[in-house]
């Protein structure tokens, strides 16, 4: 039943897909070009991926951009796990206000979230370093963390908690050795997504990070700058294999979880 | 990833742990509840609200001519300073680039939803997988992409060259600008309408055809109507950051022209004119609800002309 302009539609999704993954794969190849320069192709080499673990500087960053997001991410996860448990296990009025409110960082423009951090620091005193960094990070994953576990408290099924209940659990123990235990895939998808999220960012961080605690993206982007090198290309690469392998845990996490709840 | 379908649990009656029915229990359950919520409100008005509010008052304070800064007082003058030919420019350029952005991303995202949303439902959850991957794989990373693939002997001037085509570098230029970012934000445009497509019925399709619609009638009179809503939000999602952007015209137009976030980055960086900068980002703050506004507004007229 389908008609011509059926065809044209899919052939056309089709290539928006190949379009996906040109420059990534691009990106790749090009990472293990021997050749100096982008423009000519002299065989393989994995000289470029060494030069990276030699830079210094780089690796400052990265140890920076790991700290963060490893701060940001665990504070935006355990702040998102005590939301959605309130919102979603108790009655609270005005759900839709709180919930309006933590999903707003997600629709203001984040340049304006930036200036406004930066704003507000430089009037509380605060220089900017690695303290505003992860307080600026922590504005943007709190809304991801706290959607990702409220999706999940939502399907857990309420008779287990009864369960508990009735077999002469108390409250706390009931958290810890039924529901917690059940969240746990949604509280590491939560934290991973939240890193990522921080680990890449711009915007925050060019009106949040100080002398000394640049991150990782801000450091490319300044050498960027000056011209794209084959450093870049590795660097870049090995970001694409850490995206594919978060999403490989957050995957089989999410895949474990739907198959527990069908049993 | 409920990032995309991010939808509200249904209010499930509280069976929190140790609940029993009566109202003493029940109050202080709820007590409990908000006071779980601290932490979070405590982030949003902390660290969002009271600083907008700082820079929404920081848009009317005086700016010292010769050090910059803000140095108090109440003026209008940053905002008309905005309607200066060098920032106007500026504004309407963006909101140019942030339309068109806004149209590409939504007629490519809208072919794409629909294909995954045509497709047999086993397969639609690795489509849509395929779409998320290049969305979580860092933006400066495909950003750069395309300095590598347009750029000076890469690819695309090969492959020109090939063809008997005299091209050279396409970077800095408009076009590799429009492509990164319709490559920023395609996926951020399928996500919705896909969606609020997944929830149409699919023998609406087979009853269109039977009753004789064309391509184009199935389209407008069903497929549009119905995912209204996520075409929407995809026009929001897509419009309003591309003008906060500050790294693709650097990077690939060569910082000839700016959008609104370069130049919000500069006043604060390296003019140190906050009080300017800070008007520039209300207005994109404005210009945020505005198109918010618009489209529940259009979203409205659409229900309503559904209804009658």
């Amino acid at each position: 039943m389908d008609t011509a302009m059926d065809r044209v539609v899919s052939w056309f999704a089709r290539l928006v897909f190949v379009f996906l993954y040109i420059p990534i794969v691009a990106l790749v190849v090009y990472s293990f070009n021997a050749s100096e320069v982008s423009y000519r192709f002299t065989g393989l080499t994995t000289h470029w991926y060494g030069e990276l673990f030699h830079d210094e500087r780089l690796l400052e960053t990265l140890r920076t951009s790991a700290v963060v997001g490893l701060l940001a991410g665990l504070a935006a996860t355990a702040i998102g796990f005590l939301t959605s448990f309130a919102l979603v296990r108790f009655r609270v009025k005005g759900r839709a206000f709180f919930l309006g409110a933590i999903l707003i960082p997600l629709i203001v423009p984040e340049i304006v979230l930036g200036v406004s951090l930066l704003s507000v620091f430089s009037s509380a005193g605060i220089p900017n370093g690695l303290l505003t960094l992860v307080l600026g990070h922590i504005v943007i994953t709190l809304p991801l963390a706290t959607l990702v576990q409220m999706g999940a408290m939502a399907a857990l099924d309420p008779s287990l908690s009864e369960a508990a209940t009735d077999l002469g659990a108390t409250g706390w123990i009931t958290f810890r050795r039924v529901l917690f235990p059940l969240l746990r895939p949604s509280v590491l998808a939560a934290f991973l997504l939240s890193f990522t999220t921080s680990f890449s960012n711009i915007v925050i961080s060019t009106f949040t990070s100080g002398v000394g605690t640049t991150t990782l993206p801000l450091r490319i982007y300044s050498t960027l700058k000056t011209g794209l090198t084959p450093e870049m290309n590795a660097l870049g690469t090995l970001l694409v294999l850490f995206t594919l392998l978060v999403i490989l845990v957050v995957g089989v996490q999410q895949m474990r979880r739907i198959l527990a709840s069908t049993n | 990833m409920s990032m995309a379908t991010a939808s509200t649990p249904a209010t499930a009656p509280a069976s929190a742990p140790g609940a029993v029915a009566g109202k003493g229990p029940r109050s202080r359950e709820s007590l409990f509840g908000y006071l779980l919520l601290l932490p979070a409100v405590a982030v949003i008005v902390l660290l969002v609200i009271v600083p907008v509010a700082l820079i929404a008052r920081e848009s009317f304070a005086l700016s010292d001519p010769l050090l910059g800064g803000n140095v108090g007082g109440f003026t209008w003058d940053n905002y008309t300073k905005l309607l200066d030919p060098v920032y106007a420019k500026t504004m309407t350029y963006s909101l140019a680039m942030a339309a068109l952005n806004a149209v590409v991303c939504l007629v490519v995202g809208y072919a794409v939803a629909f294909y995954i949303a045509t497709r047999p439902a086993s397969r639609q959850p690795v489509l849509l997988m395929l779409v998320i991957i290049p969305f979580l794989t860092d933006f400066l990373v495909r950003t750069f992409a395309w300095i590598t693939l347009l750029g000076r002997g890469g690819p695309y001037v090969k492959i020109a060259n090939l063809l008997g085509i005299d091209a050279s570098s396409l970077v800095p230029s408009q076009f590799a600008v429009i492509m990164s970012l319709l490559y920023a934000f395609l996926p951020v445009a399928v996500f919705p309408i896909y969606a609020s497509m997944r929830a149409i019925d699919p023998s609406l399709r087979e009853a269109a055809a039977d009753l004789g619609a064309g391509w184009w009638q199935t389209h407008r009179r069903v497929y549009i109507p119905l995912s209204a809503s996520g075409i929407g939000s995809s026009v929001m999602l897509t419009f309003v950051p591309t003008l906060g952007v500050f790294v693709i015209p650097v990077l690939l137009g060569g910082g000839k022209d700016p959008l609104v976030g370069n130049l919000i980055v500069t006043l604060f960086t390296e003019f140190r004119n906050e009080p300017l900068g800070a008007a520039m980002s209300m207005v994109v703050l404005v210009l945020m609800l505005l198109s918010v506004a618009v489209v529940a507004g259009a979203l409205r007229l659409l229900t309503n002309r559904k209804a009658a």
